[in-house]
Formats: C-alpha cells, sequence, structure tokens
C-alpha cells in the first residue's frame, strides 16, 4: 500500500513512537494551556515519512506560524498502526484537531460522525475546483466535502534497463507484451514481473472486464468478469512462472524486490522513486505507464487528505492550517522535492513534474486511475480477498472457488454488523 | 446460622480492609472492572466512534462466533498451535533441565547460554527469526546445504504457522527449563544412590526417579504452557503484519479480537464475545488437564 515507502524508516521511528504514545495523554491539556499567552495551539498528527519529507513539512508549518503568528502548530508523528492510534484517541476525546486520513477509511470515519464538514469554511479564494476531481471525491459524501486531499499517488511501471537491454526487449505497453516480455526476462533467479497480490494493487485490474469488486457496499469480487480479468496474474505465476511476489525472492517490498535486480519489472508508486535513489543509488531505471488492458488504460491511485476533527475546540485555526496546506502555496512547498504529487491542477502544472522522466508517467495515470477507497466495507472486503486470493496465487486452490468463497465470509462479516 | 461479631472482630476486620484497601482497590480497578466491563460489551452492540451507542443484543454476539468461519479457522489454528508447542516445550524442558543437572563440566555457562531466548522480548526474537525464515536466509541456506526442499516461510500457508510454533518452542522451553532446575534440587540422593546398587542405567533412573518426581511440576508447567499458548498473539501479529496472513494461517483467536475491537469498526462487543468464549475454552482445558493429573497423583 501506499504507506511502504515509510515501512524503511519506521524502524527508527519504532523508538520515537513509544515515546509519543507515552505522551500522548496530556497533549489535550497541553493545548488548552497553549491558550493563555494568546496564541492557539492546533495539533497536527500525521505519520512519518523519511527525513526529508519530515523537513519539507516542518518547513511548509513553518512557513504558516510565520503568516498566522497567533497560530502554534504542534505536530505529532505516529509512527505504527496508524489507524488504531487515531481511532482510539478520537473515541477517548483525545483527538488531535486536524490529521491525516487515507481515503480508504474515509468512508467509515465520515460515517462514524467525527469528521468536521468543511464546505461553510471554504472561500472563493480557496478554488475547490482546482483539485483532481477523483481525489477530492474520495472524501465527499452526499455532496459533503469532508477533507483535502494533500497528495497522491499512482501506480507506474517500473522497469530496469540494463535488463531490458540486455534481453534485447522494447518497453511492453500492453499486458500481453508485458507477459510476453516477462518469459524473455526470467532466468538466474530473476523475475521478469514482481507482483504484489493484493487488492489494493489489484482492484483495477479486477475491475478491467466491467465486473465490480464491490457494489452496494458488499463484496461481489466472486463475479465471472472479476474472476477471468484476475486469472492472467494468477496464470503469469503459475502456469508461466515468470513473475513472483517479494517475500518469495526474499524481498521485504515490491520495490525492494525490483532495487535487488530480482524483479526487471514491478508496478510502484512515487514513494518508490526516492527508496531507489536511497538505497540502490546505482540502479538503472526507467519508468512507463501501467501496460494497458484490453486497450484500456488503468491504474491506481492513492490518495490521503487533511481533516479536521469535529470535536476540536479550535475549529477556525485548524481551518487555517488545512486551508494553508492545501492551499496552492502550501502544496508547493510541500511537493517541491517531488516526494508526493500535488493534486492541485495548477500546482502540478507549475512543479513540471508532468515533463519529469521518472514521475511523468506517474503523473499521466491521474487522469485514468481508479482511487482506493469505496464504501466503508472495504477494509472487511480487502482483508478477505488478500487472504484467499493469495492461496489461489500460490497455486493451492482455483481462484474462482477462493474468491467466491472469500466473498461469501466478507459479506457474512458484513451483514452481521 | 446466626452468627454475632463483636465490635473488637469487626474493627480487626475493618483494619484488615483498610490495610488491604489499596490492592482490592487496585483489583477492582484494573482487574475485576474490566471483566466485568467486557461481560457487559459482549451482550452488546458497541458503536464508540462518533456518537457512543450500546445497543443490547443479548446472545447475538455469541451466536455470531458459531457462524464466523474465521473464528472457526483462528480456534483450530490455535488448538493446533498449543497441541503441538506444549508437548514439545515440555519435554524439551524437561531433557534440558536433566542433562544440566548431571553435573557436566560448564554447567553453569550452558545454564546462562540456554536461558537467553527467554530473556530476550519476543518482539524482537520474531524480528529476528523472520530474517533468519526469509526465503534467502539462515534456515533456507541450512536446509539446502543438507539437501532439504527450502520453503518461503512468511509466504507460503502451509509452512507459516510451524515456523512461529519451532520459533515458540525455542524461546519458551528454556523459562520452563529453569523451574525444572529447580524442582531437581528437591530429589534426593538416596534415591538415585538406591537405585544404582539396584543396577540401573542412567536413562532408567530418569524414568523411573526422575519423571514421577517433576511430575507435580509438570502439571504446573503444561497449565502455564496452555494458557500461555491459547492467548499467542504477539508473534503472529508481527510475522502477518497484523492480518493472520497468509490465508488465514497464522490467525489466532487473539489476533481475531485484536482485528475485531480495533481494525473494523463497531464490532469491539463481538470481539468481547470471543474473548469470552476463548476464556471459557482455556478454562475448560485446564479443568480437564487436572482431573488427569490428579488421576494419577504420585503422593
Amino acid at each position: 500500500m501506499e504507506k511502504k515507502w515509510f515501512a524503511s524508516v519506521s524502524m527508527s521511528l519504532l523508538l520515537a513512537g513509544s515515546v509519543l504514545a507515552g505522551c500522548s495523554s496530556d497533549n489535550g491539556g497541553e493545548g488548552e494551556s497553549g491558550d493563555s499567552d494568546g496564541k492557539t495551539t492546533v495539533t497536527l498528527a500525521g505519520w512519518g515519512g523519511n527525513p526529508t519529507e519530515q523537513e519539507l513539512l516542518e518547513q511548509t508549518l513553518a512557513d504558516f506560524e510565520e503568516k498566522n503568528p497567533d497560530i502554534d502548530v504542534k505536530l505529532e508523528v505516529i509512527a505504527d498502526q496508524y489507524m488504531d492510534v487515531m481511532k482510539t484517541r478520537l473515541i477517548g476525546g483525545e483527538g488531535p484537531d486536524v490529521f491525516y486520513l487515507d481515503a480508504f477509511e474515509a468512508p467509515a470515519m465520515i460515517e462514524s460522525g467525527v469528521l468536521e464538514p468543511l464546505d461553510n469554511y471554504v472561500t472563493e479564494d480557496f478554488d475547490v475546483a482546482d483539485f483532481e476531481e477523483p481525489l477530492l471525491d474520495a472524501f465527499k459524501q452526499d455532496d459533503i466535502t469532508y477533507g483535502f486531499p494533500k497528495d497522491y499517488s499512482t501506480l507506474a511501471l517500473f522497469y530496469n534497463k540494463t535488463m531490458f537491454e540486455e534481453a534485447g526487449v522494447e518497453v511492453p505497453t500492453t499486458w500481453e507484451e508485458m507477459m510476453e516480455v516477462s518469459k524473455t526476462l526470467t532466468k538466474d533467479g530473476v523475475y521478469g514481473f514482481g507482483v504484489a497480490p493484493e487488492l489494493a494493487r489489484q482492484y483495477y485490474v479486477a475491475e478491467s472486464l466491467g465486473g465490480k469488486v464491490v457494489e452496494d457496499n458488499q463484496a461481489n469480487f466472486g463475479a465471472d468478469q472479476v474472476i477471468e480479468a484476475l486469472q492472467p496474474v494468477i496464470d503469469q505465476h503459475n502456469v508461466d512462472k515468470t513473475s513472483a511476489q517479494p517475500s518469495e525472492v526474499g524481498a521485504s517490498s515490491g520495490g525492494d524486490m525490483f532495487g535487488q535486480q530480482r524483479a526487471a519489472m514491478v508496478l510502484e508508486g512515487n514513494w518508490n522513486i526516492p527508496y531507489l535513489e536511497e538505497t540502490f543509488p546505482d540502479l538503472e531505471y526507467g519508468t512507463a505507464e501501467v501496460p494497458t488492458i484490453n486497450g484500456e488504460k488503468g491504474t491506481m491511485a492513492y490518495t490521503v487528505a487533511y481533516v479536521m476533527n469535529a470535536a476540536s475546540e479550535k475549529k477556525e485555526a485548524s481551518w487555517k492550517l488545512i486551508e494553508y496546506l492545501t492551499g496552492k502555496e502550501g502544496m508547493e512547498t510541500w511537493t517541491s522535492k517531488g516526494y508526493a504529487l500535488p493534486t492541485r491542477k495548477s500546482v502540478a502544472e507549475s512543479s513540471g513534474f508532468a515533463e519529469d522522466e521518472l514521475r511523468g508517467s506517474l503523473v499521466a495515470g491521474a487522469e485514468y486511475a481508479t482511487v482506493w477507497a469505496n464504501g466503508s466495507n472495504l477494509p472487511i472486503i480487502t482483508n478477505n480477498f488478500n487472504n484467499q486470493f493469495i492461496s489461489a496465487f500460490l497455486g493451492d486452490r482455483p481462484l474462482d472457488e477462493a474468491l467466491k468463497e472469500a466473498e461469501e465470509q466478507a459479506n457474512s462479516e458484513i451483514g452481521s454488523e | 446460622m446466626n452468627r454475632k461479631y463483636s465490635t473488637k472482630m469487626l474493627k480487626e476486620a475493618g483494619q484488615g480492609y483498610f490495610f488491604m484497601s489499596p490492592t482490592i482497590f487496585v483489583l477492582l480497578l484494573f482487574i475485576l472492572g474490566p471483566i466485568f466491563y467486557a461481560i457487559f460489551l459482549s451482550f452488546h452492540n458497541v458503536r464508540l466512534l462518533g456518537d457512543t451507542a450500546f445497543d443490547f443484543v443479548g446472545l447475538a454476539n455469541y451466536e455470531r462466533v458459531f457462524d464466523d468461519r474465521r473464528a472457526g479457522i483462528a480456534l483450530w489454528n490455535t488448538f493446533k498451535y498449543v497441541v503441538i508447542v506444549v508437548p514439545c516445550q515440555t519435554v524439551l524442558a524437561i531433557v534440558l533441565a536433566a542433562t544440566l543437572n548431571a553435573g557436566m563440566k560448564g554447567e553453569k555457562f550452558f545454564r546462562i547460554i540456554y536461558f537467553l531466548p527467554t530473556l530476550t522480548s519476543s518482539a524482537v526474537l520474531t524480528l529476528i527469526f523472520m530474517w533468519m525464515y526469509n526465503r534467502e536466509g539462515l534456515v533456507n541456506f541450512g536446509l539446502e546445504k543438507i539437501g532439504l526442499p527450502t520453503y518461503d516461510f512468511l509466504g507460503d500457508p502451509n509452512v507459516a504457522l510451524t515456523a512461529i510454533m519451532v520459533m515458540n518452542i525455542w524461546a519458551t522451553a528454556p523459562f520452563f527449563m529453569v523451574i525444572y532446575l529447580a524442582a531437581l534440587q528437591d530429589i534426593p540422593d538416596s534415591l538415585y544412590e538406591a537405585a544404582e546398587l539396584d543396577g540401573a542405567g542412567p536413562i532408567r533412573k530418569f524414568w523411573s526417579i526422575t519423571v514421577p518426581h517433576l511430575k507435580p511440576i509438570t502439571s504446573f508447567v503444561v497449565i502455564m504452557g496452555v494458557i500461555g499458548t491459547f492467548q499467542l498473539f504477539d508473534q503472529s501479529y508481527i510475522f502477518s503484519g497484523g492480518s493472520g496472513g497468509p490465508d488465514n494461517s497464522t490467525l489466532t483467536v487473539v489476533l481475531l479480537i485484536y482485528q475485531y475491537a480495533f481494525k473494523s469498526m463497531n464490532t469491539m462487543g463481538y470481539a468481547a464475545a470471543i474473548a469470552f468464549v476463548l476464556a471459557i475454552v482455556i478454562l475448560v482445558s485446564t479443568l480437564i488437564q487436572r482431573k488427569l493429573q490428579k488421576e494419577e497423583n504420585l503422593y
């Protein structure tokens, strides 16, 4: 998932996390006492990024504080199990004023009523129409906006230039070409294609033949069209034997597998670029748009928004913070180094990422991407899908049997709520 | 019966409770309170986030446990885990203790070495083992060297639970070994001397003297082992990243409780119900075991 990019630093943050967790209970008190000197303290919570990202965020916040001298921003980094911590704190009335929210988790959080509707705060200057629509829609329910996306990433095809040259093959543009090229590239312990057998990465593939993975907030991935669409992913692994998941080559993630040169191609997102730069600086690679399936372009988009706690006592100040962070100026600073892609069209244009050699294909995907979010039951659906899909992927049982059973289980879990 | 309390007795009792009050307070607040709250939760449909709501649903949460296929898988996984891990770690502990008690050279040194795994935190152990279980890690390297097939321990549902079992046996056996070591000191040497005069070899002595004399300790070790293994959580949580995967193969009951309590919304009541089912399972298995043990008591 899109949080993978911080997996590499999460170990070091684990320590910091335990310290933070210990302190978190008295944040509420601190926040209120901060008011006494005439300043409003707004707490902002999010998960950690790599050090450069952290610096960018701190700089954006410093700019904001300079412009709003009466507001202090207190940044809290939650290192692990972000949603668990966040839900627990919201239940306990100790939630932060502003926090990150993944589109995947958004519908359930909106339904529970803990998020503040933001439409009334929006001014014309904020220019809502500037946001990429599908990304903004992920945080809307019944036409009410509960969050503004801070950044996003799509998936693109990362390919190993050296291996492609040696094998003398072209970068594939269709899924069939990709399967063919994989056959040539698979040799000496290297797999042609590194695949992540999980719904977050396979959703657009599953829906490529018109089947729906989720229908009426219920699991529907046992539908024939979905199974037919996913069969090639299984066959490539079990029949062609030209693809592998990271753990099969002892890698921790798709990016790791690609960096260690155990896979010639992987589908990864923007987070993979800084990761490869830091961990595997000598790797010669390029990116291309995700190969088309049946002539249709498709990819995933993962997005995260800033949302406001409905129980916050400092809503005006909180909105000012969100307004700045997702506004043109704040977003420009935040996305300036290309660690995250801007969700505003105007910022995307001025940043020039569309022309960037590596990021161009990621930006191109935004147009036709499927946003990773679909109703409040997606977490349950995903969990059941992943559990059974892997058994089909490893060849333990046929795909249709596995998915039909998983669908049944998912819907029984949903039904009994 | 009509017992009368004199003022003095009441005073004494009051004094006693006064002295115990800190403990009673702590027990009420942190043990009894949460237990009763959990019982309350298990009969309700709980909504905590947003507008908190408790809807009384009677036994619905308990009925759901028996319809839930994942709960079935979790119970079965946990059962397999208990049935394999408890005997293995008990036997290993007794053998380790007996060899350490045999009066070899460097006994103290080995005692420390054997005890080290128990001192390491289970989270750290799991992370280290995950490195060793890696597709190209130490374990597979060793298997390959001696000509055995290699496995994807982390990604293959058929071996993932076994991998956790091996790790746990290795980590907990030394703890019980120490308990056995202490018990071994209590067995009088005269018994062994008498056996030697009768011509018993070391193996015969072990079976006829050591094992029967350790029976009460074994009972304790097995009960503690059963309770501990039924509550397996941290290892499978770290191993699977919280999902219980691959293919539900490392899903344990406590992990499932965690998932329902914190991962999916509004299922806190159901999670509490599973917790009580687990508590009953542990209670019953402990009672059965005590019954079996009593029937063949040494003393």
